[in-house]
């Protein structure tokens, strides 16, 4: 067993559950969704893709792209709602839950293939 | 520099062909916009209303192309319809003819030829791999063309014949492979195919003419010196010629090329069931041997291919008698020579119940069958070798289940095919030889059994593996560094001070303890070429491998070499930490294996 590789696998998993339990539920229902939770998905997926740098091989290339993407879209939705709580009238509207529930979705494809990427290739190597 | 012209070229023929199409359309839409607007029309409050410009061409562009809208913008007058009458049908003429030219010019065999022309050489440009330039598509041009293609060589094609570049398109290569036809006699057509490009890596001429070979041949070393050159040839003439054009040419006689192999074998059977191994023929494995009998052997027909057979057959210590149906030039005296035709009297003047082999070797396939089964009769047990001369013919040679089959093309294709894609196949092969020699014929069953045990199956894979990558080459140039924190594996293994091995490269990634199926043939390095190297061998950045092992192999050694984490598992047994903020905490925090990791770090 390799200690680093445990933690590395725990991150990147991590990353995906709580993406995923941020994204269940109704789409355009506010009660379904909270802010602590996409929080924790943005922490997270940070660290994931902090661990990600410094890899050289191809594969560490593409396993970092996916962070990016998971990033960028879960900041993104991170701003949508601070926009909607803070600074626009209408507040939490079903509208804007809808838009931050499906960014959260976009990530959670990212991290679905990042978490693919890393079976496979344990598998691949078999030891 | 040669683009420029051909491209305007095809611009030109078609300005010349559309040049009186196009005048007489505009005259006649000229004339007829003309009379529209002098013709005066009537509004729906009966005042005369002049056709504006626009109107006029709306009205021709339906009505000249037979779509026609209907009286627009208001009903004609019925003289307006005259007129109408008469722009619709000299319109309509003039676009037919208009038309017609096109039709003519798609047709016409000089523009189809210069389109032709233009499309190679823009696909030729796009290359940007190395390739090769392969003149002539006949037999040998076509077992060339695959073989590169199998080897993922990008290939252009030059031949005369417009049929064979047709085929050209039409078969399933793995590789680019583009034909032009064209004569390859003209040098332009050469630099079409790409012969000045710093990429281009060989031209290879095997046109049936040999005259046209030494042409092509020329012609290649001069306008481009560093490219390599190989041509076939069966003439002293011609070789005389070629040699002077120095040591980038090579010269394939398959006659000759043949004659060696044949005495190689005679002297050790081994070698035979490796070649046909190594060179991927179906069904070759390592445990077939053949074994040719020394003792007297019968040759039919003593051209080119006879004396260099006869040549390496005495050299083997085998006597030989000859049967031709040409009488020799009267300075040439044989022992053995029976003058006529191979029938059955002269074969049994000539020995062939006792002889040991027979070769069959004119270039009249039906006479070489006749031979075969003339001399089947007489003596069953023979050993056969038969010169197939057309390709075609091969299911019937096979039938007759021949100990060996030439084929000159084969032969010259397969030679001409290690040259460029297995250069350090020929140190290989001699320096097998010399030592088998030294060691009593053993040396060479040794390497089979160990071939055999390591690789075994049939169709191995054989490449040449450069431990610089190409990028690398390319910096190496414009000045930018070399290794460091750019380059593969081995590289940057290497500067961080690590001594890599021929073992490590050899290991499977998925678990260090096994091996893949492999076995390095030749190390080249700055100390020269060293065969059959010891796994212990160290392996440094520049350093070329001819390897031969599987396609499972073939790929994982390619990844290795490319992924230092896989490198440094198969040299070390441990997974180093990826990443910095992992290789940061593990070498100052936690983990012991500091050392090791610290020399990853580049």
């Amino acid at each position: 067993m390799n200690l680093e590789k445990v933690i590395f696998g725990f991150f990147i998993v991590l990353a995906l559950t709580l993406n995923f339990g941020f994204f269940l539920g109704e789409i355009d229902n506010p009660d379904h969704h909270g802010i602590v939770e996409l929080f924790l998905v943005v922490v997270v997926n940070l660290i994931a893709t902090g661990l990600k740098l410094g890899d050289r091989s191809q594969m560490g290339a593409v396993l970092l792209a996916t962070s990016l993407c998971a990033d960028l879209q879960l900041i993104g939705a991170a701003v949508i709602w601070a926009i909607a709580a803070h600074v626009s009238d209408d507040g939490m509207t079903p509208q804007v839950m809808a838009s931050i529930v499906s960014l959260s979705g976009g990530a959670l494809i990212a991290n679905v293939i990042s978490v693919t990427m890393l079976v496979g290739e344990t598998l691949m190597l078999r030891r | 520099m040669a683009k420029a012209p051909k491209s305007s070229r095809v611009n030109f023929i078609i300005l010349r062909y559309m040049r009186r199409p196009i005048l007489v359309l505009i005259t006649v839409y000229a004339t007829s916009m003309v009379g529209w607007i002098l013709i005066p029309g009537i509004d729906e409050n009966g005042n005369a209303v002049h056709q504006s410009f626009f109107h006029a061409f709306y009205f021709l562009t339906y009505t000249v192309t037979t779509t026609g809208f209907g009286e627009l913008p208001y009903p004609f007058t019925e003289a307006q319809r005259m007129w109408g009458i008469v722009s619709l049908y000299i319109g309509v003429i003039a676009w037919f003819y208009a038309l017609g030219s096109i039709v003519g010019l798609v047709q016409n065999a000089d523009f189809k030829r210069s389109l032709a022309e233009r499309q190679f050489a823009k696909r030729v440009t796009r290359i940007s791999d190395p390739f090769c330039i392969v003149c002539g598509f006949g037999n040998t041009g076509a077992l060339l063309v695959r073989g590169l293609s199998d080897a993922g060589m990008t290939v252009t094609v030059v031949d005369w014949k417009d049929e064979r570049i047709k085929t050209v398109s039409l078969r399933d290569y793995r590789s680019d492979v583009s034909g032009l036809c064209a004569d390859a006699r003209v040098p332009e057509h050469l630099i079409e195919a790409g012969l000045l490009k710093p990429n281009c890596k060989a031209v290879v001429a095997l046109t049936q003419n040999e005259e046209i070979n030494l042409k092509i041949s020329v012609t290649a070393r001069l306008l481009n010196p560093e490219v390599w050159v190989a041509t076939q040839s069966t003439s002293s003439i011609h070789e005389d010629t070629l040699a002077t054009l120095g040591d980038k040419v090579h010269i394939i006689d398959p006659f000759q090329t043949y004659a060696k192999y044949l005495g190689a074998v005679i002297a050790n059977p081994a070698i035979h069931s490796l070649n046909q191994w190594l060179a991927g023929t179906p069904d070759a494995t390592l445990d077939k041997v053949l074994r040719p009998p020394k003792g007297n052997w019968v040759l039919c027909g003593f051209g080119r291919m006879g004396h260099w057979l006869r040549e390496a057959l005495e050299a083997q210590g085998i006597t030989t008698s000859v049967v031709e149906p040409n009488p020799l030039p009267d300075d040439e005296d044989l022992p053995n020579l029976i003058v006529g035709r191979a029938s059955q009297d002269n074969l049994v003047k000539a020995g062939v119940r006792n002889a040991a082999g027979i070769v069959a070797g004119t270039n009249n396939d039906s006479d070489n069958l006749s031979i075969l089964l003339n001399a089947r009769a007489l003596n069953p047990d023979i050993f056969f070798v038969v010169r197939e001369n057309r390709y075609r013919n091969l299911v019937v040679f096979e039938a007759a289940k021949v100990d060996l089959i030439m084929m000159p093309g084969l032969v010259s294709a397969r030679r001409i095919l290690f040259l460029l894609i297995a250069p350090m196949m020929k140190t290989f092969f001699e320096t097998l030889r010399q030592r088998d020699t030294e060691q009593d014929g053993r040396f060479i069953d040794e390497v089979v059994d160990h071939l055999g045990s390591v690789v075994g199956g049939t169709q191995p894979r054989i490449w040449t593996l450069d431990t610089l990558d190409a990028d690398i080459h390319d910096h190496d140039r414009t000045g930018f560094q070399v290794g460091g924190k750019r380059g593969n594996a081995l590289q940057r293994l290497t500067d961080a001070g690590r001594k890599v091995t021929l073992e490590h490269l050899m290991g499977d990634p998925g678990d260090r303890s096994r091996r893949l199926a492999c076995v390095p043939l030749v190390i080249e390095s700055e100390c020269g070429a060293q065969v059959l190297p010891d796994l212990s061998t160290a392996v440094l950045p520049g350093d070329r491998l001819l390897l031969c092992g599987d396609a499972r192999a073939y790929n994982l050694i390619d990844a290795t070499m490319h992924n230092e984490y896989t490198l440094a598992y198969l040299m070390t047994g441990k997974d180093l930490p990826r990443g910095w903020f992992m290789r940061w905490l593990f070498t100052k925090r936690i983990f012991t294996n500091a050392s090791e990791i610290k020399t990853t770090e580049a």
